[in-house]
């Protein structure tokens, strides 16, 4: 009798009554301590422009931190939502040609500039989502990167000049070009910094959201999430298009940093160093790219002597992580703090400590659970 | 369109549908045996061409000699790609995520051999002497080198040289055994852990004469594997993941597409016209012309 009389009345339907009862946590693996850890980390991060007076370093964390950006949108579609889209950087591009067309041929203020590469960013995402919403795994990657080619074909041959082809955009005035060179690279750094803050924050609280819940359902077993309802296709596009705003944003920063954006900015090269970082790191992890796009910019930064050499020793980290660490070094981290933690409880309250949540966790070293 | 127009077309079909074919009949032999996306296929051609200069030009040897060492260096380091960058990861074979893996791992092994051989042998572009020089003219005005034509008579034995050693052969038997049920061929007592490296080998020594002819054709550097390894996931993207027939089918059509597009509309604009149509095709058939659904396979 309880599950008809809604049909008459247009007031709330069970399922309405259902998602107010549990509420999920947003931040659920965040104790206070790893609050004021990570707070203190950020702050650390913050501080480093104002003891900092080498240029060529924060330069290089500035075109860091910017690329963090983008691999943190990359790391939602690829890692969270498991889409294989490899047309992402054709999306950051296309932010970044939008916000600087602005910056070049308006006079609005370059925030807002910024702010509209994000919006074509999310206008070519979802527009990139549609065609691939009934393809699965690697007919996604084919399509969507077949997609950033002909964007860059597009570009390179553009004959109109709105582009500027092989050697890009003209110098455009970025956010900060009223400021002297080295205030100007330490507003960017703090700006690209907030932007990392902010986006890793929403995008933490959306992961662990019924979003987050609902695109890793998708991800993991397609079939068995649209039997519960979860639509795969409009968790798709919604996947798309908050990857694509961040991505847009990071075009942004970086034409406005640069003062340019050329082709160069979406090939193959930048391409397989950005997959690299995410796989290191971890994809679909919150920290993942953090650490992987960190970690390789310091590794690229001292080879910076041996150009050469750089890629091969990144193709060899590539290999030797996927075969022996393979959810990355967030992922091993994280492994190794549950074992220590696990081991410190043992030690505190023998016995009763390590109790339920220690066991519900899946063991150490195991497989995957869908290993037959 | 004038009748020159369809010669060419159709003579630019059989030769870049042939050369297509080539290569991506030795991704689809990888994707129906061992379930990965050989990203490393390009880089087979890059050193296919190299080797070809090597014994062409640098060493002036014979032709032949060429082929054959094109294959057996191909061979050899496909095996070892395999061994290195997928036999590791075997036992996570039915993990979702494992094609996404392997086609990283071998995405890196890519990444490493281009850039071993731009250290190695630095970014110039070499030209490598055509295996048979000279042409013919076949209709008013449309020239048919030789090369081409050689390129297109031996990928075109070389497919069917395929096909017979899948159909006849004990390996050949095994391989297709294994693409068809893996666990039934393991009870056949078909020897597993052998059968896929060779399947490896086996597809990038063909990649690897296909570079000595297109070193013949362009030039040999060390990217010269990029783009023959989009043109290959084209055609075994639209052919059907793991369809021998359908990669055939799929290689002279989109031979067939871009010659069209470069008659009718030039060069520039021949890549975005295939794309467009690609799109369309998996619009309307998400799993390629011959491809199986993957849910089908599950």
């Amino acid at each position: 009798m309880s599950a008809l009389p809604n049909k008459a009345e247009p007031t709330p339907a069970p399922p309405a009554v259902m998602r107010s009862a549990v509420t999920l946590p947003a931040f659920p693996d965040m104790t206070p301590a790893r609050w004021t850890v990570t707070s203190a980390l950020v702050a650390l991060a913050a501080g480093i422009p104002l003891v900092m007076t080498n240029q060529y370093a924060l330069s290089v964390m500035v075109t860091t931190l910017i690329l963090l950006v983008l691999n943190i949108s990359w790391n939602f579609v690829l890692g969270v939502a498991g889409v294989w889209n490899f047309g992402q950087l054709a999306i950051y591009a296309l932010g970044g040609y939008g916000a600087g067309i602005i910056m070049l041929h308006t006079t609005v203020s370059p925030w807002l500039a910024v702010l509209a590469g994000g919006v074509v960013g999310t206008l070519a995402a979802v527009l990139l989502a549609f065609p691939t919403l009934r393809l699965y795994g690697i007919y996604t990657s084919l399509l969507t990167f077949a997609f950033a080619v002909v964007i860059q074909y597009v570009i390179v041959n553009d004959g109109s000049g709105l582009t500027g082809g092989t050697f890009g955009l003209p110098i455009v005035k970025g956010l900060y070009s009223s400021l002297s060179l080295a205030a100007s690279a330490r507003a960017y750094y703090w700006t690209a910094l907030a932007v990392v803050v902010a986006s890793t924050i929403v995008l933490a609280a959306v992961g662990h959201s019924r979003l987050g819940i609902a695109l890793r359902g998708v991800r993991d077993a397609p079939a068995y999430a649209a039997a519960r309802g979860v639509s795969p296709m409009r968790y798709r596009v919604i996947a798309f298009a908050v990857s694509g705003f961040l991505a847009g944003i990071a075009g942004g920063l970086y034409v406005s940093y640069n003062q340019s954006i050329s082709p160069s900015a979406m090939g193959l090269t930048p391409m397989s160093i950005d997959v690299t970082m995410l796989v290191i790191g971890g994809l679909g992890t919150a920290t993942g790219p953090i650490i992987g796009t960190i970690l390789l910019a310091i590794v690229q930064t001292s080879l910076v002597s041996h150009p050469g050499a750089e890629l091969t020793i990144l193709g060899i980290f590539l290999l030797v992580v996927v075969v022996f660490v393979p959810d990355g070094l967030a992922g091993l981290a994280a492994r190794y703090w549950r074992r220590i933690s696990a081991w410190a409880a043992e030690d505190d309250q023998s016995g009763e400590a390590a109790g339920p949540g220690e066991a519900a966790e899946i063991p150490e070293g195991s497989p995957d659970p869908n290993v037959a | 369109m004038a009748a020159t127009d369809l010669v060419g077309i159709a003579v630019t079909t059989i030769i870049l549908g042939s050369i297509y074919g080539l290569v991506a009949i030795g991704m689809t032999l990888i994707y129906g045996t061992l379930r990965i996306l050989d990203m490393s296929q390009g880089s087979m051609v890059m050193v296919g061409s190299f080797v070809g200069w090597g014994i062409l030009v640098v060493a002036g040897l014979n032709p032949v000699i060429a082929i054959a060492a094109a294959f057996a260096a191909t061979f050899v380091l496909g095996v070892l790609t395999q061994l290195v960058s997928v036999q590791p990861l075997m036992k996570r074979r039915n993990a979702i995520d494992f094609e996404m893996v392997t086609f990283i791992t071998t995405f890196a092994v890519a990444m490493i051999l281009t850039n071993v051989a731009l250290e190695l042998l630095g970014p110039q572009q070499r030209n490598v002497t055509p295996v048979i020089s000279g042409g013919v003219n076949i209709y008013h005005g449309v020239n048919l080198p030789y090369q081409s034509m050689a390129m297109a008579i031996v990928s075109i034995a070389l497919m069917a040289g395929l096909g017979i050693f899948l159909a006849r052969t004990r390996w050949g038997m095994a391989i297709r055994a294994v693409a068809q049920d893996l666990d039934a061929a393991r009870l056949m007592g078909v020897p597993v852990g052998k059968l896929y490296p060779l399947t490896m080998g086996l597809a990038s020594a063909l990649a690897g004469i296909a570079g000595v002819f297109l070193g013949g054709l362009y030039f040999a550097y060390p990217q010269a594997g990029d783009l023959p390894l989009l043109e290959a996931l084209i055609v075994v993207i639209f052919g059907g993941l793991g369809s021998l027939p359908g990669t055939v089918y799929a290689a002279y059509a989109i031979g067939l597409i871009q010659a069209t597009a470069e008659v009718l509309v030039g060069t520039t604009w021949s890549l975005p016209i295939l794309y467009g149509v690609i799109l369309l095709v998996l619009i309307i058939r998400p799993y390629g012309l011959l491809g199986k659904p993957s849910e089908a396979r599950l």
